[in-house]
């Protein structure tokens, strides 16, 4: 067959190259990116995409053409070489350059999801507490409670946030529980801290681009800023109005193996379009809270 | 250096041995190499079965199983439950993992390929190896019997994190209350694995000590074939990885024997009715121990299979290997940068961020040893004159796949961008390129190349040709789009996605990627068929088939007890003289004392 496996290994190997193409016509592609960082994770998804695409086709090339100029050639010898050191410098040096240079521009953006000290003053403080399968909301009375101003001082920021933790780790009487649903508004910084009660899971919003693992006796924050809303809150029929197409349905998974019915762990986000919107929903949460038993109010956490 | 053979002080070809020494007992490393090639075949098709069960649960959710529905227990009604879904798949990566390529990459390919490639007689501790292949065997035994004990067995994921895994079992209760799978299959999980590691120690300590002491006369470092360089580096990382590895799984077994702490939170934790006593451990340390041996561990799993498809590129190229000391320095590149990104894993673990941004650096570094290896392949084949045996079909196609699953593990090595692809498909496409679409098409290219050494018959090339043709094509329909699926954010280990909006609509895939799937397992029936017909049937094999170079080609096939009849081979030259300018045929072995003398092995 000789120079077909050249073919062979083309056909396919275009196959596969054609199919990132292809598949963002089908949705097959990444869900909408609506958090301050998201078109950040999604510039630097692109930036390595097009380098390592670059990289995907020329070694490709390179071998496929190799198979067809170079297959057997009976009573001929090959060419002698043991190998060329300028291009193994040339080779070398290159990658290296790129790699290190990929590897610098992830930092700053790394730094704004994941550093505390980067987290800006939060408009919304949510507890969520992760067990086998659900997750557990608690939200303050008082929104905004562990917000700083600009204006304070290092120590001033530090006393805001250990109250939080300290709030995060032990729930208060007129804390307003709720199961899997994530509520803020467009716009607000909203931090969450994370905790889980048994196992490990890993807090997961794919359209914000965040995921947090929870590890047990830790409290862990995290925090976005939702750029697009999806939920308006109606005071007169008193619900949730959320738009009907799958696109803006964005949801809460878990993704760290937590047992049998880790795929179910299954949360939503609502996003609401106003403050005015979030603090309507809130006060209809407390009533609803209210008429509940005490005790279940305990038990949430 | 090299250090020449003790005299033997026998003839060790005219020893008669016992069918029970000679094949089941034996201490002879060829007779080795085949029992860990042949128990390493059963284990792939029973992690290839399993595979197959996940495939089915995720390409069609809930469905109702042909025939295999008929086994689960009738309350189930011939449906999967999301227990045993995620007992499965914990299932398949262990034993594929543990049981196939790492026995088959360094208990087969190492023991058998080692002394006969440094012209040594066997190994140096033949008992030690013996005894190497049969600790394997409690291994095997122990994690058969934890699919049918209480609970099922381990189903907290190969890589088996507490708490999932480790929570102690109270008093009365016989299954952990973290999950019904981590009761006491976990325990038999451990305990196997404790074997398997001590069996990969006793090989790794076996090869070092073989390759330092046992070279045949004129076998410097420098001469050595890669597939030399790649066990020898392999068996330093075991040799330094494993004992940490056997700590963290010594310590889980305490926590969930006798009510240790070691991964056990503080505070207490609560499942149901159930809490944790006081406790002074960190769940993340196991993250930690686990990692720092099985980032090692990919490595283990891929080096050797580079080493022997470096030999065989050389050889079908007919052409010297490209850059013989460069491909040396990545192999050790690869190894030594290899103990300090186990961090990658953990990305978002709750590990200190700033931590993150350390290893990332080192992560996405180690691409470069793996790029110059893979310019040094290409180069090896530029200018060649490439005959196209099954053996060097799979090793072009671990080259061509080996570069995507390389380029995909930078995405992952980014930390920003690893915060929305870890734990997606996107990781799954990158291991299933790596370990499947490289090693085993490297471990393939292997078998077809050396299988006239162990057994002294040709397998058939006809059919390794189809069965080649027919994996690529499914093995690519099965695995690459995984990668698309990935960026879609489909979560990995899920039972069921269609329950979410995000992700639903990437199902059709699924479905494509597990038919896929079934064409790929039935197609290896075809190797099997192969390899089991030509035991018996094939064609003889003379000494040296494929005109190589290398010191096993000295010997006879398949060669005695004691590898090269009268004194072992003395070397003149590296391993990779083909096509020489001044020599009449296109080969030059390194045992031909005629022929120019010394050439150099590197670039320079």
């Amino acid at each position: 067959m000789g120079k077909g496996w050249s073919v062979f290994f083309g056909v396919i190997l275009l196959a596969t190259f054609l199919l990132w193409f292809v598949a963002p016509f089908y949705g097959w592609w990444l869900p909408n990116a609506v958090s301050t960082f998201g078109p950040d994770v999604d510039w630097l998804f692109y930036l390595i995409l097009g380098f390592t695409g670059f990289f995907f086709v020329l070694t490709q090339v390179v071998l496929i053409y190799a198979m067809w100029r170079f297959s057997y050639r009976p009573g001929e010898k090959s060419t002698y070489s043991h190998g060329n050191h300028r291009l193994e410098m040339i080779w070398t040096a290159i990658p290296a350059v790129i790699l290190l240079g990929i590897a610098i521009v992830q930092i700053s953006v790394w730094q704004d999801i994941k550093y505390q000290s980067k987290m800006p003053p939060p408009d919304v403080t949510v507890s969520v507490m992760a067990r086998q399968w659900e997750w557990r909301m608690r939200y303050p009375l008082e929104t905004s409670r562990f917000k700083w101003d600009q204006k304070a001082t290092p120590e001033e920021v530090r006393q805001k946030q250990l109250a939080a933790r300290a709030w995060a780790e032990n729930p208060e009487i007129d804390d307003i529980p709720i199961a899997n649903e994530i509520h803020t508004w467009v716009g607000a910084s909203t931090k969450i801290y994370l905790r889980t009660q048994d196992v490990l899971h890993s807090f997961t919003m794919p359209n914000m681009r965040i995921k947090q693992d929870t590890l047990p006796g830790k409290t862990i924050p995290i925090w976005f800023k939702a750029t697009r809303a999806n939920t308006f809150f109606d005071t007169n029929t008193r619900k949730l109005r959320i738009p009907p197409n799958r696109a803006d349905a964005w949801e809460i998974a878990c993704q760290e193996l937590c047992g049998g019915r880790h795929y179910a762990m299954r949360g939503k986000v609502y996003v609401h379009e106003s403050r005015e919107s979030y603090e309507g929903w809130l006060k209809h949460a407390v009533e609803q809270s209210n008429s509940r038993e005490p005790e279940k109010v305990a038990a949430a956490d | 250096m090299s250090i020449s053979q003790p005299i033997p002080t026998h003839d060790h070809t005219q020893i008669e041995l016992g069918f029970l020494r000679k094949y089941i007992f034996s201490e002879d490393h060829k007779m080795i190499g085949i029992q860990f090639l042949f128990s390493g075949m059963i284990f792939l098709f029973l992690g290839g079965a399993l595979a197959l069960l996940v495939r089915l649960q995720i390409g069609w959710p809930y469905g109702n199983l042909p025939m295999v529905g008929n086994w689960f227990p009738a309350s189930w009604g011939g449906k999967m439950s999301p227990e045993f879904y995620t007992m499965i798949f914990s299932m398949h990566a262990t034993i594929m993992i543990f049981f196939v390529i790492i026995p088959w990459l360094t208990g087969a390919f190492g023991n058998f390929l080692i002394p006969l490639q440094i012209g040594a007689r066997d190994m140096a501790f033949p008992k030690l190896n013996m005894l190497s292949y049969w600790v394997m065997w409690p291994s095997f035994i122990l994690m058969l019997i934890s699919f049918f004990v209480a609970g099922g067995a381990a189903g907290s994921g190969w890589t088996a994190y507490p708490t999932l895994s480790s929570a102690a079992m109270p008093d009365g209760m016989t299954g952990s209350p973290a999950s019904p799978n981590s009761g006491t299959g976990q325990v038999l999980w451990l305990i196997s694995l404790l074997f398997a590691g001590v069996s990969s120690m006793m090989g790794s300590v076996n090869y070092i000590t073989t390759i330092i002491n046992m070279r045949c006369p004129g076998m410097t470092l420098m001469r050595m074939p890669m597939t030399i360089w790649a066990m020898f580096v392999t068996a330093i990382l075991q040799a330094m990885a494993l004992p940490v590895l056997t700590v963290a799984i010594i310590l889980q077994l305490l926590d969930k024997t006798i009510g240790t702490t070691f991964f056990l939170p503080p505070a207490g934790m609560a499942f149901g009715n159930w809490h944790t006593g006081p406790g002074g451990g960190q769940p993340l340390l196991w993250q930690h121990l686990f990692w720092f041996y099985s980032h090692p561990a990919v490595y283990i799993m891929i080096l050797p299979a580079m080493g022997m498809v470096s030999d065989i590129i050389s050889t079908f190229a007919r052409k010297p290997l490209f850059g013989y000391r460069p491909m040396v320095y990545a192999i050790a590149g690869i190894a030594g940068l290899g103990f300090i990104v186990w961090g990658h894993h953990m990305f978002q673990s709750g590990m200190d961020p700033r931590l993150g941004t350390g290893f990332m650096i080192a992560t996405i570094m180690i691409a470069l040893p793996s790029a110059v290896k893979t310019f040094n392949w290409l180069g090896t084949i530029w200018q060649g004159n490439i005959q196209y045996t099954s053996a060097m079909l799979n090793a072009l196609a671990f080259v061509s796949m080996f570069v995507i699953g390389g380029l995909s593990g930078i995405f992952m090595a980014a930390t920003p961008v690893d915060v929305y692809i870890h734990d997606t498909y996107f990781i799954v496409a990158h291991i299933h390129y790596v370990l499947f679409m490289s090693t085993i098409f490297g471990i393939y290219a292997g078998v077809y190349y050396w299988y006239p050494k162990m057994f002294g018959r040709m397998m058939s090339e006809t059919l390794g040709k189809i069965h080649f043709a027919l994996t690529f094509l499914s093995a690519n329909a099965t695995f690459y789009p995984m990668h698309i699926i990935g960026v879609g954010g489909h979560p990995r280990r899920y039972f069921d996605i269609t329950i979410y909006d995000t992700f639903q609509h990437l199902q059709p895939l699924n479905a494509f990627m597990t038919v896929a799937a079934i064409i790929l397992g039935f197609v290896q029936f075809i190797f099997v068929a192969n390899f089991f017909w030509s035991l018996f049937f094939g064609k003889k094999a003379n000494r040296n088939p494929w005109h190589s170079n290398s010191l096993e080609w000295a010997a006879p096939s398949p060669p005695p007890h004691g590898n090269f009849e009268g004194n072992v081979p003395s070397v003149y030259r590296g391993p990779y003289e083909y096509g020489h300018p001044e020599t009449q045929e296109d080969y030059l072995p390194q045992f031909e004392p005629n022929g120019p003398k010394d050439t150099p092995g590197g670039s320079h």
